[in-house]
Protein backbone atom coordinates (compact mmCIF):
# COMPACT_ATOMS: atom_id res chain seq x y z
CA UNK A 1 0.00 0.00 0.00
CA UNK A 2 1.50 3.67 -0.92
CA UNK A 3 2.67 5.52 1.56
CA UNK A 4 2.11 9.17 2.07
CA UNK A 5 5.39 10.94 2.36
CA UNK A 6 6.49 14.19 3.76
CA UNK A 7 9.61 16.55 2.21
CA UNK A 8 12.58 18.35 3.93
CA UNK A 9 14.50 20.81 2.85
CA UNK A 10 18.31 20.77 3.73
CA UNK A 11 21.51 22.32 3.47
CA UNK A 12 24.42 19.50 3.26
CA UNK A 13 28.69 19.56 3.21
CA UNK A 14 30.77 20.37 5.65
CA UNK A 15 30.25 23.99 4.51
CA UNK A 16 26.17 23.42 4.47
CA UNK A 17 26.80 24.25 0.68
CA UNK A 18 24.43 21.70 -1.08
CA UNK A 19 20.48 22.40 -1.17
CA UNK A 20 18.80 18.87 -1.15
CA UNK A 21 15.61 17.79 -0.66
CA UNK A 22 15.13 14.53 1.25
CA UNK A 23 11.49 12.78 1.09
CA UNK A 24 10.41 9.77 3.15
CA UNK A 25 7.61 7.78 4.09
CA UNK A 26 5.70 9.36 6.53
CA UNK A 27 6.02 6.25 8.70
CA UNK A 28 9.98 6.15 7.85
CA UNK A 29 11.62 2.61 7.71
CA UNK A 30 15.06 2.57 9.28
CA UNK A 31 17.80 2.84 6.51
CA UNK A 32 18.71 -1.14 7.55
CA UNK A 33 15.63 -1.79 5.36
CA UNK A 34 16.04 0.01 2.53
CA UNK A 35 18.96 1.52 0.79
CA UNK A 36 18.71 5.98 0.37
CA UNK A 37 18.73 6.38 -3.19
CA UNK A 38 20.63 9.88 -4.14
CA UNK A 39 19.01 11.55 -7.14
CA UNK A 40 21.85 13.56 -9.21
CA UNK A 41 21.51 16.53 -11.58
CA UNK A 42 21.01 16.22 -15.18
CA UNK A 43 23.86 18.95 -17.12
CA UNK A 44 22.92 22.02 -15.61
CA UNK A 45 19.38 21.75 -14.31
CA UNK A 46 18.61 21.61 -10.97
CA UNK A 47 17.44 19.06 -8.44
CA UNK A 48 13.73 19.16 -9.76
CA UNK A 49 14.93 17.66 -12.90
CA UNK A 50 13.93 17.34 -16.62
CA UNK A 51 10.10 17.61 -16.71
CA UNK A 52 10.49 17.34 -12.85
CA UNK A 53 11.33 13.54 -13.55
CA UNK A 54 12.89 14.09 -10.63
CA UNK A 55 10.14 14.99 -8.29
CA UNK A 56 8.03 11.97 -9.33
CA UNK A 57 10.50 9.90 -9.15
CA UNK A 58 11.71 10.56 -5.49
CA UNK A 59 8.09 11.20 -4.35
CA UNK A 60 6.89 7.54 -5.38
CA UNK A 61 10.01 5.73 -4.26
CA UNK A 62 9.52 7.43 -1.32
CA UNK A 63 5.73 6.20 -1.27
CA UNK A 64 7.36 2.61 -1.59
CA UNK A 65 9.69 2.85 1.45
CA UNK A 66 12.76 4.42 0.24
CA UNK A 67 14.25 7.35 1.59
CA UNK A 68 14.96 9.61 -1.04
CA UNK A 69 17.77 12.85 -1.65
CA UNK A 70 17.48 15.42 -4.58
CA UNK A 71 20.33 17.46 -4.26
CA UNK A 72 22.37 20.03 -6.16
CA UNK A 73 26.00 19.41 -7.13
CA UNK A 74 28.00 22.29 -6.48
CA UNK A 75 27.46 25.82 -8.41
CA UNK A 76 24.46 24.01 -9.89
CA UNK A 77 20.60 25.13 -9.10
CA UNK A 78 21.00 26.42 -5.44
CA UNK A 79 24.05 25.09 -3.92
CA UNK A 80 27.02 27.18 -3.87
CA UNK A 81 30.08 27.12 -5.68
CA UNK A 82 33.37 24.89 -4.32
CA UNK A 83 36.20 27.47 -3.73
CA UNK A 84 39.09 24.70 -4.14
CA UNK A 85 39.24 24.85 -7.56
CA UNK A 86 38.09 21.26 -8.67
CA UNK A 87 37.86 20.43 -12.25
CA UNK A 88 33.87 19.66 -12.88
CA UNK A 89 34.02 15.87 -12.64
CA UNK A 90 36.34 15.87 -9.55
CA UNK A 91 33.65 18.86 -8.06
CA UNK A 92 31.15 16.36 -9.17
CA UNK A 93 32.69 13.37 -6.74
CA UNK A 94 33.71 15.23 -4.03
CA UNK A 95 30.24 16.59 -3.88
CA UNK A 96 28.57 13.29 -3.74
CA UNK A 97 31.29 11.84 -1.21
CA UNK A 98 30.28 14.96 1.05
CA UNK A 99 26.56 14.26 0.86
CA UNK A 100 27.07 10.62 1.59
CA UNK A 101 29.32 11.98 4.33
CA UNK A 102 26.37 14.28 5.68
CA UNK A 103 24.19 11.45 5.63
CA UNK A 104 26.03 9.04 7.70
CA UNK A 105 27.01 11.45 10.06
CA UNK A 106 23.22 12.63 10.81
CA UNK A 107 21.46 9.46 9.50
CA UNK A 108 23.59 6.74 9.75
CA UNK A 109 23.38 6.09 5.81
CA UNK A 110 25.74 3.35 4.92
CA UNK A 111 24.15 2.10 1.70
CA UNK A 112 23.11 4.25 -1.24
CA UNK A 113 21.24 3.85 -4.55
CA UNK A 114 23.08 6.43 -6.81
CA UNK A 115 20.74 7.58 -9.83
CA UNK A 116 20.65 9.72 -12.95
CA UNK A 117 20.33 11.03 -16.56
CA UNK A 118 22.49 11.55 -18.89
CA UNK A 119 25.39 13.70 -17.08
CA UNK A 120 23.97 12.18 -13.73
CA UNK A 121 24.40 8.72 -14.94
CA UNK A 122 28.34 9.09 -15.76
CA UNK A 123 28.43 10.90 -12.21
CA UNK A 124 26.59 8.04 -11.24
CA UNK A 125 28.81 5.17 -12.63
CA UNK A 126 31.96 6.73 -12.34
CA UNK A 127 31.39 7.57 -8.52
CA UNK A 128 30.16 3.92 -7.42
CA UNK A 129 33.10 2.61 -8.67
CA UNK A 130 35.13 3.67 -6.05
CA UNK A 131 32.80 3.78 -3.36
CA UNK A 132 31.66 0.53 -1.28
CA UNK A 133 28.63 2.33 -0.11
CA UNK A 134 26.62 2.39 -3.39
CA UNK A 135 24.59 -0.71 -3.90
CA UNK A 136 22.38 0.30 -6.93
CA UNK A 137 22.84 2.36 -9.95
CA UNK A 138 19.48 3.80 -12.38
CA UNK A 139 20.94 4.99 -15.20
CA UNK A 140 19.24 6.95 -17.69
CA UNK A 141 20.69 7.29 -20.88
CA UNK A 142 24.61 6.73 -19.93
CA UNK A 143 27.22 7.79 -21.58
CA UNK A 144 28.43 4.57 -23.85
CA UNK A 145 31.08 3.89 -26.44
CA UNK A 146 29.64 2.98 -29.53
CA UNK A 147 29.67 -0.28 -31.59
CA UNK A 148 29.58 -1.93 -34.79
CA UNK A 149 25.91 -2.07 -34.22
CA UNK A 150 25.34 1.31 -33.58
CA UNK A 151 26.77 2.60 -36.94
CA UNK A 152 24.91 0.04 -38.65
CA UNK A 153 21.27 1.24 -37.23
CA UNK A 154 22.82 4.87 -37.79
CA UNK A 155 23.50 4.43 -41.51
CA UNK A 156 21.03 2.10 -42.08
CA UNK A 157 18.60 4.28 -40.47
CA UNK A 158 20.02 7.38 -42.99
CA UNK A 159 20.30 5.44 -46.31
CA UNK A 160 16.65 5.07 -46.12
CA UNK A 161 16.30 8.90 -46.72
CA UNK A 162 16.55 9.68 -50.20
CA UNK A 163 18.70 13.02 -49.83
CA UNK A 164 21.17 11.16 -47.48
CA UNK A 165 21.34 7.93 -50.07
CA UNK A 166 22.21 10.31 -53.07
CA UNK A 167 24.78 12.09 -50.96
CA UNK A 168 26.12 8.56 -50.20
CA UNK A 169 26.11 7.44 -53.91
CA UNK A 170 27.77 10.85 -55.25
CA UNK A 171 30.49 10.81 -52.98
CA UNK A 172 29.93 13.81 -51.10
CA UNK A 173 28.10 12.56 -47.76
CA UNK A 174 30.90 13.55 -45.06
CA UNK A 175 31.14 9.64 -44.20
CA UNK A 176 33.39 9.56 -47.20
CA UNK A 177 35.92 11.89 -45.78
CA UNK A 178 35.95 10.46 -42.44
CA UNK A 179 36.79 7.17 -43.94
CA UNK A 180 39.22 8.50 -45.84
CA UNK A 181 41.28 10.01 -43.07
CA UNK A 182 40.93 6.90 -41.24
CA UNK A 183 41.80 4.59 -43.72
CA UNK A 184 44.70 6.57 -44.69
CA UNK A 185 45.67 6.10 -40.75
CA UNK A 186 45.35 9.52 -39.97
CA UNK A 187 43.46 9.75 -35.40
CA UNK A 188 40.70 12.04 -36.94
CA UNK A 189 37.85 12.32 -35.23
CA UNK A 190 34.21 11.33 -36.33
CA UNK A 191 31.95 13.44 -37.84
CA UNK A 192 30.15 16.25 -35.82
CA UNK A 193 26.84 14.30 -36.30
CA UNK A 194 28.10 11.40 -34.18
CA UNK A 195 28.23 13.20 -31.29
CA UNK A 196 31.24 13.64 -28.97
CA UNK A 197 34.24 10.83 -28.99
CA UNK A 198 33.91 8.07 -26.69
CA UNK A 199 35.45 5.77 -29.30
CA UNK A 200 39.32 6.71 -28.18
CA UNK A 201 40.84 3.50 -26.54
CA UNK A 202 41.69 5.32 -23.38
CA UNK A 203 37.92 6.51 -22.36
CA UNK A 204 36.70 3.10 -23.58
CA UNK A 205 38.94 1.85 -21.42
CA UNK A 206 38.22 3.61 -18.40
CA UNK A 207 34.48 3.39 -18.48
CA UNK A 208 34.90 -0.24 -19.12
CA UNK A 209 36.86 -0.51 -15.80
CA UNK A 210 34.29 1.98 -14.32
CA UNK A 211 31.33 -0.65 -14.98
CA UNK A 212 33.75 -3.91 -14.08
CA UNK A 213 34.67 -2.47 -10.85
CA UNK A 214 30.85 -1.78 -9.43
CA UNK A 215 29.78 -5.86 -11.55
CA UNK A 216 32.60 -7.35 -9.89
CA UNK A 217 31.35 -5.52 -6.07
CA UNK A 218 27.77 -6.95 -6.92
CA UNK A 219 26.07 -3.55 -7.53
CA UNK A 220 22.46 -4.09 -8.89
CA UNK A 221 22.15 -2.28 -12.07
CA UNK A 222 18.80 -0.65 -13.69
CA UNK A 223 19.85 0.89 -17.00
CA UNK A 224 17.70 2.43 -19.20
CA UNK A 225 18.16 4.02 -23.14
CA UNK A 226 15.45 6.08 -24.72
CA UNK A 227 15.47 6.16 -28.78
CA UNK A 228 15.98 10.26 -28.51
CA UNK A 229 20.16 9.90 -27.95
CA UNK A 230 21.08 8.78 -30.54
CA UNK A 231 23.97 10.86 -30.95
CA UNK A 232 25.46 8.15 -28.56
CA UNK A 233 23.51 4.96 -28.45
CA UNK A 234 20.61 3.61 -30.83
CA UNK A 235 19.54 0.21 -29.88
CA UNK A 236 19.15 -1.81 -26.42
CA UNK A 237 21.79 -4.11 -26.29
CA UNK A 238 24.96 -1.48 -27.16
CA UNK A 239 25.37 -1.05 -23.36
CA UNK A 240 26.22 -5.25 -23.93
CA UNK A 241 28.42 -4.64 -26.85
CA UNK A 242 30.20 -1.91 -25.77
CA UNK A 243 31.82 -4.06 -22.84
CA UNK A 244 31.58 -7.67 -24.49
CA UNK A 245 34.40 -8.15 -21.34
CA UNK A 246 32.19 -7.59 -18.32
CA UNK A 247 29.84 -10.16 -17.16
CA UNK A 248 27.24 -8.16 -15.75
CA UNK A 249 24.44 -11.15 -15.61
CA UNK A 250 21.79 -10.81 -13.05
CA UNK A 251 22.46 -7.76 -11.91
CA UNK A 252 21.98 -5.58 -15.07
CA UNK A 253 18.30 -4.74 -15.85
CA UNK A 254 18.51 -3.35 -19.13
CA UNK A 255 15.24 -1.45 -20.93
CA UNK A 256 15.08 0.29 -24.01
CA UNK A 257 12.28 3.43 -24.62
CA UNK A 258 11.98 3.28 -28.15
CA UNK A 259 8.73 5.71 -28.14
CA UNK A 260 10.52 8.50 -25.59
CA UNK A 261 12.66 11.42 -25.88
CA UNK A 262 16.08 11.76 -24.08
CA UNK A 263 14.23 13.92 -20.75
CA UNK A 264 10.71 11.51 -20.98
CA UNK A 265 9.08 14.42 -22.30
CA UNK A 266 5.81 12.49 -23.04
CA UNK A 267 4.32 12.16 -19.12
CA UNK A 268 3.41 8.20 -20.23
CA UNK A 269 7.07 7.74 -21.03
CA UNK A 270 7.92 9.31 -17.18
CA UNK A 271 5.42 7.36 -15.87
CA UNK A 272 5.93 4.43 -17.08
CA UNK A 273 9.60 5.02 -16.41
CA UNK A 274 8.92 6.22 -12.55
CA UNK A 275 6.89 2.51 -11.99
CA UNK A 276 9.80 0.64 -13.98
CA UNK A 277 12.28 2.07 -10.84
CA UNK A 278 9.98 1.70 -8.19
CA UNK A 279 9.47 -1.95 -9.02
CA UNK A 280 13.12 -2.34 -9.90
CA UNK A 281 14.37 -1.22 -6.58
CA UNK A 282 11.65 -2.46 -4.57
CA UNK A 283 12.53 -6.32 -5.73
CA UNK A 284 16.60 -5.87 -6.17
CA UNK A 285 18.53 -7.90 -3.74
CA UNK A 286 20.37 -4.84 -2.69
CA UNK A 287 23.74 -6.16 -0.31
CA UNK A 288 27.13 -5.42 1.02
CA UNK A 289 29.74 -6.84 -2.13
CA UNK A 290 29.73 -10.62 -3.29
CA UNK A 291 31.91 -12.84 -5.91
CA UNK A 292 30.96 -12.08 -9.07
CA UNK A 293 28.80 -15.18 -11.20
CA UNK A 294 31.13 -18.02 -12.07
CA UNK A 295 28.51 -18.82 -15.48
CA UNK A 296 29.34 -17.09 -18.23
CA UNK A 297 25.83 -15.63 -19.55
CA UNK A 298 24.52 -16.30 -22.48
CA UNK A 299 23.10 -13.53 -25.31
CA UNK A 300 20.03 -14.35 -24.08
CA UNK A 301 21.14 -14.09 -20.16
CA UNK A 302 23.44 -11.40 -20.65
CA UNK A 303 21.10 -9.28 -18.38
CA UNK A 304 17.16 -9.00 -17.77
CA UNK A 305 15.54 -6.92 -18.98
CA UNK A 306 11.96 -6.63 -20.92
CA UNK A 307 11.01 -8.11 -24.22
CA UNK A 308 10.39 -4.81 -25.32
CA UNK A 309 11.26 -4.32 -28.93
CA UNK A 310 13.44 -1.18 -29.53
CA UNK A 311 12.15 1.07 -31.49
CA UNK A 312 12.12 4.10 -33.29
CA UNK A 313 9.33 7.47 -32.39
CA UNK A 314 7.27 8.34 -34.93
CA UNK A 315 9.54 11.13 -37.09
CA UNK A 316 7.65 14.51 -36.21
CA UNK B 1 20.36 31.24 2.43
CA UNK B 2 17.66 29.08 3.74
CA UNK B 3 15.67 26.31 1.60
CA UNK B 4 12.76 26.17 3.51
CA UNK B 5 8.92 24.76 3.16
CA UNK B 6 6.07 27.19 4.42
CA UNK B 7 2.42 26.80 3.77
CA UNK B 8 0.52 23.63 5.67
CA UNK B 9 -1.03 19.97 5.03
CA UNK B 10 -1.40 19.67 1.40
CA UNK B 11 -0.18 23.08 0.36
CA UNK B 12 3.05 23.10 1.51
CA UNK B 13 5.37 25.61 -1.09
CA UNK B 14 9.09 25.46 -1.38
CA UNK B 15 10.89 29.02 -0.43
CA UNK B 16 14.54 29.91 -0.47
CA UNK B 17 14.87 33.14 1.82
CA UNK B 18 18.41 34.76 0.85
CA UNK B 19 18.96 37.31 3.67
CA UNK B 20 20.90 40.84 2.54
CA UNK B 21 24.69 40.33 2.71
CA UNK B 22 25.04 43.61 2.94
CA UNK B 23 23.71 46.46 5.60
CA UNK B 24 21.79 49.47 3.99
CA UNK B 25 19.28 51.67 4.48
CA UNK B 26 15.80 51.06 2.82
CA UNK B 27 16.49 47.52 2.50
CA UNK B 28 13.81 45.98 0.70
CA UNK B 29 12.30 43.32 0.83
CA UNK B 30 11.00 41.13 -2.41
CA UNK B 31 9.26 38.35 -3.87
CA UNK B 32 10.47 36.47 -6.81
CA UNK B 33 7.55 35.24 -8.77
CA UNK B 34 8.72 32.22 -11.15
CA UNK B 35 7.48 31.56 -14.74
CA UNK B 36 6.01 28.41 -16.11
CA UNK B 37 6.46 24.94 -16.95
CA UNK B 38 9.95 24.29 -19.39
CA UNK B 39 10.24 28.51 -18.50
CA UNK B 40 10.92 27.55 -14.92
CA UNK B 41 13.44 24.85 -15.39
CA UNK B 42 15.59 27.21 -18.14
CA UNK B 43 15.03 30.55 -16.30
CA UNK B 44 15.98 28.99 -13.19
CA UNK B 45 19.78 29.86 -12.56
CA UNK B 46 18.79 33.59 -13.94
CA UNK B 47 16.25 33.86 -11.09
CA UNK B 48 18.81 32.10 -8.54
CA UNK B 49 21.18 34.62 -10.01
CA UNK B 50 19.24 37.61 -9.74
CA UNK B 51 18.50 36.95 -5.99
CA UNK B 52 22.30 36.63 -5.09
CA UNK B 53 22.25 39.79 -7.07
CA UNK B 54 19.79 41.68 -4.92
CA UNK B 55 20.82 40.10 -1.78
CA UNK B 56 24.54 41.52 -2.38
CA UNK B 57 22.93 44.94 -2.68
CA UNK B 58 21.52 44.47 0.73
CA UNK B 59 18.14 43.17 0.19
CA UNK B 60 15.66 40.53 1.52
CA UNK B 61 14.73 37.48 -1.41
CA UNK B 62 12.56 35.14 -1.04
CA UNK B 63 12.18 32.87 -4.12
CA UNK B 64 9.47 29.90 -4.28
CA UNK B 65 7.53 27.87 -6.37
CA UNK B 66 4.06 27.47 -7.05
CA UNK B 67 1.89 24.60 -5.78
CA UNK B 68 2.44 21.25 -8.25
CA UNK B 69 5.80 23.49 -9.48
CA UNK B 70 9.15 22.81 -8.87
CA UNK B 71 9.82 21.47 -5.28
CA UNK B 72 6.50 22.55 -4.11
CA UNK B 73 3.85 19.89 -3.11
CA UNK B 74 0.98 18.98 -5.27
CA UNK B 75 0.82 18.39 -9.10
CA UNK B 76 0.51 21.18 -12.30
CA UNK B 77 -2.71 19.21 -13.39
CA UNK B 78 -4.43 20.05 -10.10
CA UNK B 79 -3.49 23.88 -10.20
CA UNK B 80 -4.60 27.02 -11.48
CA UNK B 81 -3.31 30.95 -12.07
CA UNK B 82 -5.58 31.59 -9.05
CA UNK B 83 -4.30 29.07 -6.94
CA UNK B 84 -0.99 30.30 -7.79
CA UNK B 85 -1.93 33.82 -6.55
CA UNK B 86 -2.83 33.12 -3.68
CA UNK B 87 0.38 31.23 -3.65
CA UNK B 88 2.48 34.99 -4.22
CA UNK B 89 -0.08 36.04 -1.14
CA UNK B 90 1.32 33.48 0.82
CA UNK B 91 4.57 34.04 -0.07
CA UNK B 92 4.58 37.63 0.69
CA UNK B 93 3.09 36.75 4.17
CA UNK B 94 5.96 34.80 5.20
CA UNK B 95 8.68 37.32 3.87
CA UNK B 96 7.02 39.78 5.98
CA UNK B 97 6.92 37.55 9.43
CA UNK B 98 10.87 37.36 8.34
CA UNK B 99 11.74 40.84 7.86
CA UNK B 100 8.90 43.01 9.57
CA UNK B 101 8.61 44.34 6.55
CA UNK B 102 5.70 46.72 5.73
CA UNK B 103 5.17 45.92 2.27
CA UNK B 104 6.97 44.01 -0.02
CA UNK B 105 8.00 44.50 -4.04
CA UNK B 106 7.36 41.61 -6.55
CA UNK B 107 9.99 40.92 -9.40
CA UNK B 108 8.07 38.54 -12.04
CA UNK B 109 9.36 36.99 -15.25
CA UNK B 110 6.79 35.97 -17.99
CA UNK B 111 4.02 34.38 -16.39
CA UNK B 112 5.09 35.08 -13.50
CA UNK B 113 5.33 38.77 -14.17
CA UNK B 114 1.41 39.02 -15.02
CA UNK B 115 0.52 37.17 -11.49
CA UNK B 116 2.26 39.34 -9.90
CA UNK B 117 0.60 42.44 -11.41
CA UNK B 118 -2.55 40.72 -10.45
CA UNK B 119 -1.52 40.57 -6.98
CA UNK B 120 -0.48 43.81 -6.58
CA UNK B 121 -3.27 45.54 -8.18
CA UNK B 122 -5.58 43.32 -5.70
CA UNK B 123 -3.13 43.93 -2.17
CA UNK B 124 -1.94 47.16 -3.01
CA UNK B 125 -1.63 47.84 0.63
CA UNK B 126 0.76 44.61 0.57
CA UNK B 127 2.89 45.25 -2.51
CA UNK B 128 4.80 48.83 -3.02
CA UNK B 129 6.95 48.24 -6.15
CA UNK B 130 6.26 45.85 -9.03
CA UNK B 131 8.92 44.89 -11.76
CA UNK B 132 7.48 42.97 -14.72
CA UNK B 133 10.72 41.10 -16.48
CA UNK B 134 9.46 40.31 -20.31
CA UNK B 135 5.90 39.78 -18.97
CA UNK B 136 3.18 37.99 -20.59
CA UNK B 137 0.95 40.85 -21.80
CA UNK B 138 -1.70 38.96 -23.39
CA UNK B 139 -2.84 35.45 -22.34
CA UNK B 140 -3.90 34.51 -26.07
CA UNK B 141 -0.42 35.99 -27.84
CA UNK B 142 1.75 33.59 -24.88
CA UNK B 143 -0.80 30.64 -25.76
CA UNK B 144 0.23 30.75 -29.24
CA UNK B 145 4.38 31.11 -28.30
CA UNK B 146 3.58 27.57 -26.05
CA UNK B 147 2.10 26.16 -29.17
CA UNK B 148 4.73 27.31 -31.57
CA UNK B 149 7.45 26.07 -29.22
CA UNK B 150 6.09 22.55 -29.01
CA UNK B 151 5.91 21.95 -32.37
CA UNK B 152 7.17 18.37 -32.21
CA UNK B 153 4.87 15.72 -31.97
CA UNK B 154 6.42 14.42 -28.83
CA UNK B 155 6.61 18.20 -27.53
CA UNK B 156 2.48 18.87 -27.42
CA UNK B 157 0.32 16.09 -26.97
CA UNK B 158 -3.19 16.16 -25.94
CA UNK B 159 -4.67 15.36 -22.53
CA UNK B 160 -7.73 13.59 -21.83
CA UNK B 161 -10.87 15.23 -21.03
CA UNK B 162 -10.85 13.17 -17.41
CA UNK B 163 -7.27 14.43 -16.63
CA UNK B 164 -8.14 18.03 -17.08
CA UNK B 165 -7.96 18.13 -20.86
CA UNK B 166 -5.42 20.79 -22.66
CA UNK B 167 -2.56 19.57 -23.69
CA UNK B 168 1.16 18.37 -22.25
CA UNK B 169 3.21 21.20 -23.41
CA UNK B 170 7.00 20.16 -23.26
CA UNK B 171 6.79 18.02 -20.77
CA UNK B 172 4.44 19.88 -18.34
CA UNK B 173 0.56 19.88 -18.25
CA UNK B 174 -1.29 23.09 -19.77
CA UNK B 175 -4.74 21.99 -18.49
CA UNK B 176 -8.01 22.70 -19.89
CA UNK B 177 -8.64 25.05 -16.69
CA UNK B 178 -4.93 27.10 -16.86
CA UNK B 179 -5.36 27.54 -20.87
CA UNK B 180 -8.90 29.33 -20.08
CA UNK B 181 -7.53 31.14 -17.69
CA UNK B 182 -4.16 32.35 -19.11
CA UNK B 183 -6.23 32.87 -22.09
CA UNK B 184 -8.18 35.88 -19.97
CA UNK B 185 -5.15 37.67 -19.12
CA UNK B 186 -4.68 41.15 -20.18
CA UNK B 187 -2.06 43.27 -18.55
CA UNK B 188 -3.00 46.15 -20.53
CA UNK B 189 -6.31 46.65 -18.36
CA UNK B 190 -4.14 45.73 -14.94
CA UNK B 191 -1.10 48.59 -15.16
CA UNK B 192 -2.72 51.52 -15.71
CA UNK B 193 -4.48 51.83 -12.12
CA UNK B 194 -1.52 49.78 -9.99
CA UNK B 195 -0.13 52.31 -7.37
CA UNK B 196 3.05 49.84 -6.93
CA UNK B 197 6.04 51.90 -8.57
CA UNK B 198 6.73 50.11 -11.93
CA UNK B 199 9.56 49.07 -14.00
CA UNK B 200 8.59 47.00 -17.13
CA UNK B 201 11.91 45.25 -18.86
CA UNK B 202 11.64 43.74 -22.42
CA UNK B 203 14.72 41.54 -23.82
CA UNK B 204 12.44 39.87 -26.32
CA UNK B 205 9.95 41.75 -28.60
CA UNK B 206 5.91 41.15 -29.14
CA UNK B 207 3.10 42.26 -31.42
CA UNK B 208 1.67 43.12 -28.05
CA UNK B 209 4.29 45.87 -26.73
CA UNK B 210 2.90 48.67 -29.18
CA UNK B 211 -0.47 48.42 -26.79
CA UNK B 212 0.79 47.83 -23.90
CA UNK B 213 3.58 51.11 -24.35
CA UNK B 214 0.06 52.63 -24.77
CA UNK B 215 -1.45 51.43 -21.39
CA UNK B 216 1.55 52.30 -19.29
CA UNK B 217 1.35 55.84 -20.92
CA UNK B 218 -1.66 56.20 -19.36
CA UNK B 219 -0.24 55.62 -15.67
CA UNK B 220 0.13 58.69 -13.35
CA UNK B 221 3.32 60.69 -14.24
CA UNK B 222 4.14 57.97 -16.67
CA UNK B 223 5.89 56.40 -14.55
CA UNK B 224 6.73 52.64 -15.79
CA UNK B 225 8.04 53.49 -19.44
CA UNK B 226 9.01 49.69 -21.42
CA UNK B 227 12.25 49.89 -21.77
CA UNK B 228 13.73 47.55 -24.13
CA UNK B 229 17.58 45.58 -23.05
CA UNK B 230 18.37 43.41 -25.52
CA UNK B 231 19.64 40.37 -25.17
CA UNK B 232 19.38 36.72 -24.98
CA UNK B 233 15.90 35.67 -23.32
CA UNK B 234 16.60 33.53 -20.30
CA UNK B 235 13.50 31.44 -20.58
CA UNK B 236 14.89 29.80 -23.45
CA UNK B 237 16.99 26.92 -24.18
CA UNK B 238 20.38 28.17 -25.20
CA UNK B 239 21.90 25.20 -27.15
CA UNK B 240 21.50 22.16 -25.80
CA UNK B 241 21.88 23.17 -22.33
CA UNK B 242 18.57 22.64 -20.78
CA UNK B 243 18.74 26.60 -19.24
CA UNK B 244 18.77 29.47 -20.86
CA UNK B 245 21.31 32.69 -21.16
CA UNK B 246 21.68 34.62 -18.09
CA UNK B 247 20.81 37.88 -18.95
CA UNK B 248 23.37 40.10 -16.91
CA UNK B 249 21.70 43.63 -18.05
CA UNK B 250 18.59 42.97 -17.21
CA UNK B 251 19.26 41.68 -14.40
CA UNK B 252 22.05 44.87 -13.33
CA UNK B 253 19.30 47.00 -14.47
CA UNK B 254 16.67 45.51 -12.07
CA UNK B 255 19.23 45.99 -9.14
CA UNK B 256 19.86 48.94 -9.75
CA UNK B 257 16.43 50.32 -9.67
CA UNK B 258 15.97 49.16 -6.39
CA UNK B 259 18.83 50.69 -5.18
Amino acid sequence: MKESIREQAMLLGPRRSLVGILAQAASSPTDAERPMVLILNSGIIHRVGANRLSVALARELAAAGFPVLRFDLSGIGDSEPRADGLAPLDAAMADIREVLGSLEGSRGTRRVVLAGLCSGADHAAIFSASDPRVVGLVLLDPSIPKTRGYYLRYYGMRLGRPGTLLNVLRGRHPMWSWMKTRMAGAPGSPPESFGPDLQSAEIRAYLEGVYRSSVERGVQFLAVFTAGHERIHNYREQLLDAFPGIRFGERLRLEYFGDSDHTFTPGVARERLVRLVVDWASGANFSTAREPDDAEPSSEGRARGSAIPASRPATP
Amino acid sequence: MNPFYFGSGQHRLFGIYMPPLARRAGARSIVLCHPWGQEYLRAHRSMRQLASTLAAAGHHVLRFDYFGTGDSAGEMAQASLGDWEGDIAFAIEELRDTTAAAKVALVGLRLGAALAARVAARRPEDVDALVLWDPVVGGAEYLGELVSGASYAMDRVPRPADAGGGYDVLGFPLTGTLMKEIAAIDLCELVPAIPARMLVLASQALPSHQRLEAALARRPAGEGALERIECEPAWLEKEDLGAGAIPVAILQRIAGWFG
